[in-house]
């Protein structure tokens, strides 16, 4: 089998990228794939099946989406949310109307006025504001033949927004974890937070979470590593919660062997997000391979990390003081730190293998691309079977034969 | 207890899973219980004719029969478990392996294309379906149930059962080795053919039938084993036994087989085993020079292996007796007592 492999690619700083230069060697091992060049909007030649990696970066995605929308395929979906690939293919492209009609089509006329809103600059844009609310998946789902998800969160969302094909739950693979030496930032319990510094990682949750924590423990140092949203002031931000910098380390966007060094050093990773996109960390994921224990939002594919591996903080009125009690716990108690970065070492070998989940996709295409074709095969033959003693198309007998067969899954 | 054994036939074919399933009908008629045996007929190509001959089962009431509710389904092996029941309980021969550990090699039915490679995904999805459906799951051998741990995530309980009825017993430790097997190419009955051809004092003796017996007559010819190779095609029991009571031991060396009674069986005649590192459930009973030998499955390793038993024939029968130890322990009364809990 031969696909077609529409994705971001190395350089591009994308964690899709990232996640198709991990999982492409080990899928070559099994089917063939073509790489399809940026750009490009139609599926090379000979080939079987399009995949398409969807993700709500439009620079990114749009142009996977547009060759998506020429060719259904199967759709590997990184985020539910896909307001902002929307926008991006809309608005951005001066076309007004497009977003307009999405936003009715799935919101009603309440979208439609609101989309008006956003494009006569009345209230701010729902791709930065209220993204979650209003997420315009069908834009992509209505073009998959099938889809691949990393949580059960997006696959039941997807079926909430009326998706009826298949739907594959694959784990996210996991890096090996290189061979470096460990940065360490501080004496005490390092605390790293890697990736976008911005409100929805709850960073100012996080300082002030911190500072508490290190009334107790004075030697905890919070390291944030990542480059900063634009709009989002941390020194602004600890001056406004009355925070001094003590104990805070921070380094901007780093490269990949920095990245890990740094990970390897921190005692406990925290990755908090709200809302959530339903998309996956690779920050997380990464700290599983390192075999590091984790605080996470109760949210989303975050949600599904087993309890021995993750705390997870609900974002509600308590999220602080939860968080708090966490990094308490964690901070103080060398002997949970280390069962649950073992637990983590175990998931990431057993469940995020490159090598099982390449396995998984292989499964997934495999049944996708010649699966229609073999159900109709499948029902012909029954059907005709069926007719030669009688049994006709709306009896209660073909009723009951085309019952038994998607008992168990034909047809 | 009224019970069908389900199993399914292919038209003109007698091997190992027909025998387990006619005695087991008996062995269950013998404890008191009220059981028959439902079979249908399988034919597994061209194309998805594998899933609409599975989907017959499918379609079978197996709930009452004139009138009188069936207790329980013991399904046997692909695709008698596709049946519907509220008490199914599976004893698993085997799944349809061309969909598993054989895709991809010279045994395997599945080609490259996207429905070929889709018929064999639906297989798998079949048995994730009825297999987990079962109320009780059990595997003939550990081999059958780390398969299905492997492609389904269900967890099957080992429940070996024990080989056909025959006279067993051991007459002395003769001049010859012994092959029982249906002659297909994954009982890798060549094997022994070039051993033999490489050692000129080795005598096998080559009881079966199957697609692969001309080829393998013919090796034999031109490898010159005239008067040194026989093949006994299809006998009775009663030879069967005679032949297992003379040998010096018993070759048995599939691919990855899913258990195998042929190692019981010679164990029942105190006759050792030699089998391959590769052979799958054969190795859950014999263990290198203990109950037999396991080498690789390389003529010149054969070869010297049943050189040495042919030259230690008091460390035969010792490993002969140890493995008569262990099958006796396989009974139909611990068998049918799991079975039925």
């Amino acid at each position: 089998m031969n696909v077609a492999y529409f994705s971001p690619m190395p350089p591009e700083q994308s964690g899709i990228a990232d996640y198709s230069a991990l999982l492409l060697p080990a899928l070559r091992e099994r089917i063939d794939v073509t790489v399809v060049r940026r750009g490009k909007k139609t599926a090379p030649r000979g080939t079987d099946l399009a995949l398409y990696h969807v993700g709500n970066n439009p620079d990114a995605h749009a142009w996977i989406v547009d060759a998506l929308r020429k060719r259904p395929g199967v759709v590997v979906l990184h985020d539910f949310v896909l307001h902002h690939l929307v926008a991006g293919m809309t608005v951005g492209r001066r076309d007004g109307h497009g977003y307009l009609d999405l936003m009715e089509r799935e919101h009603g006329v309440v979208g439609r006025l609101l989309a008006h809103g956003v494009l006569d600059k009345r209230i701010p844009p729902l791709w930065e504001s209220r993204p979650a609310d209003f997420p315009l998946p069908t834009f992509v789902l209505e073009h998959a033949t099938a889809l691949i998800v990393h949580s059960r969160y997006v696959r039941d969302h997807a079926r909430a927004a009326g998706f009826a094909g298949p739907i594959a739950v694959v784990p996210h693979p996991a890096w090996h974890a290189p061979d470096v030496a460990p940065a360490r930032v501080g004496s005490g319990t390092i605390v790293g937070c890697f990736g976008v510094v911005n409100a929805s990682k709850r960073i100012p949750e996080l300082l002030r979470a911190t500072a508490v924590v290190r009334r107790e423990h004075p030697d905890l140092t919070l390291l944030l590593v990542g480059s900063t949203s634009p709009g989002f002031d941390l020194e602004r931000r600890l001056q406004r919660l009355g925070l001094d910098d003590a104990g805070l380390v921070r380094e901007g966007w780093v490269d990949e062997s920095r990245l890990w060094a740094l990970m390897a050093g921190s005692d406990v990773l925290v990755n908090l997000r709200h809302p959530t996109m339903g998309e996956t960390s690779g920050s997380v994921v990464r700290g599983l391979s390192l075999g590091k224990p984790v605080v996470v939002s109760d949210v989303g594919w975050f949600s599904e990390l087993p309890g021995d591996v993750a705390l997870k903080v609900p974002p509600d009125d308590d999220e602080v003081a939860t968080l708090t009690a966490a990094l308490e716990l964690l901070a103080g108690r060398a002997d949970v730190r280390e069962v649950m970065g073992a637990r983590a070492a175990e998931l990431a070998e057993r469940d995020h293998d490159v090598e099982h989940v390449a396995d998984l996709y292989v499964a997934a295409l495999e049944t996708v691309a010649g699966g229609a074709a073999v159900d109709d095969a499948v029902l012909n033959d029954v059907s005709a079977a069926a007719a030669d003693v009688g049994i006709s198309a709306e009896t209660a007998e073909a009723r009951e034969i085309a019952r038994r067969l998607a008992e168990v899954e034909l047809g | 207890m009224k019970i069908a054994v389900c199993r399914p036939q292919v038209p003109f074919a007698r091997g190992g899973a027909e025998i387990f399933t006619d005695r087991l009908v008996d062995e269950l008629r013998a404890r008191g219980h009220d059981a028959d045996l439902v079979s249908v007929p399988f034919k597994w190509y061209p194309g998805t004719r594998v899933l609409t001959q599975a989907f017959l089962w499918r379609m079978l009431d197996l709930e009452e029969a004139d009138g009188q509710r069936i207790d329980l389904v013991v399904a046997t092996k692909f695709p008698s478990y596709v049946v519907r029941h509220p008490e199914k309980r599976v004893w698993l021969v085997h799944q349809f392996r061309q969909a598993y550990e054989l895709d991809g090699t010279e045994l395997g039915q599945f080609g490259d294309s996207p429905d070929d490679r889709a018929i064999r995904r639906k297989v798998q999805a079949l048995d994730r379906v009825a297999l987990g459906e079962a109320s009780r799951l059990f595997a003939i051998s550990q081999n059958v149930a780390n398969r299905v741990e492997a492609s389904t995530g269900l967890t099957a309980e080992v429940l070996p059962h024990p080989p056909q009825a025959l006279e067993y017993r051991c007459e002395n430790y003769g001049d010859f080795v012994l092959s029982v097997n249906r002659l297909d190419r994954a009982k890798r009955i060549d094997l022994l053919i070039e051993a033999a051809a490489s050692d000129g004092s080795l005598e096998i003796v080559i009881a079966g039938d199957g697609p692969d017996r001309e080829r393998l007559e013919r090796l034999a010819r031109e490898r010159g084993l005239n008067g040194r190779a026989r093949f006994t095609g299809r006998i009775g029991e009663s030879e069967l036994a005679d032949l297992y009571a003379r040998c010096l031991a018993v070759y048995y060396a599939p691919v990855d087989e899913d258990y195998g009674m042929v190692p019981l069986e010679a164990f029942l005649s105190e006759k050792p085993v030699l089998t391959t590192t590769d052979a799958g459930g054969p190795l859950e009973v014999v263990s290198d020079g203990s109950t037999g030998l396991v080498v690789t499955p390389d003529v010149a390793e054969i070869a010297r292996a049943l050189g040495w038993l042919r030259e230690h024939r008091d460390e035969a029968a010792t490993y002969g007796r140890a493995g008569k130890a262990i099958a006796t322990e396989v009974t139909w009364d611990r068998a049918i007592g799991r079975l039925l809990a």
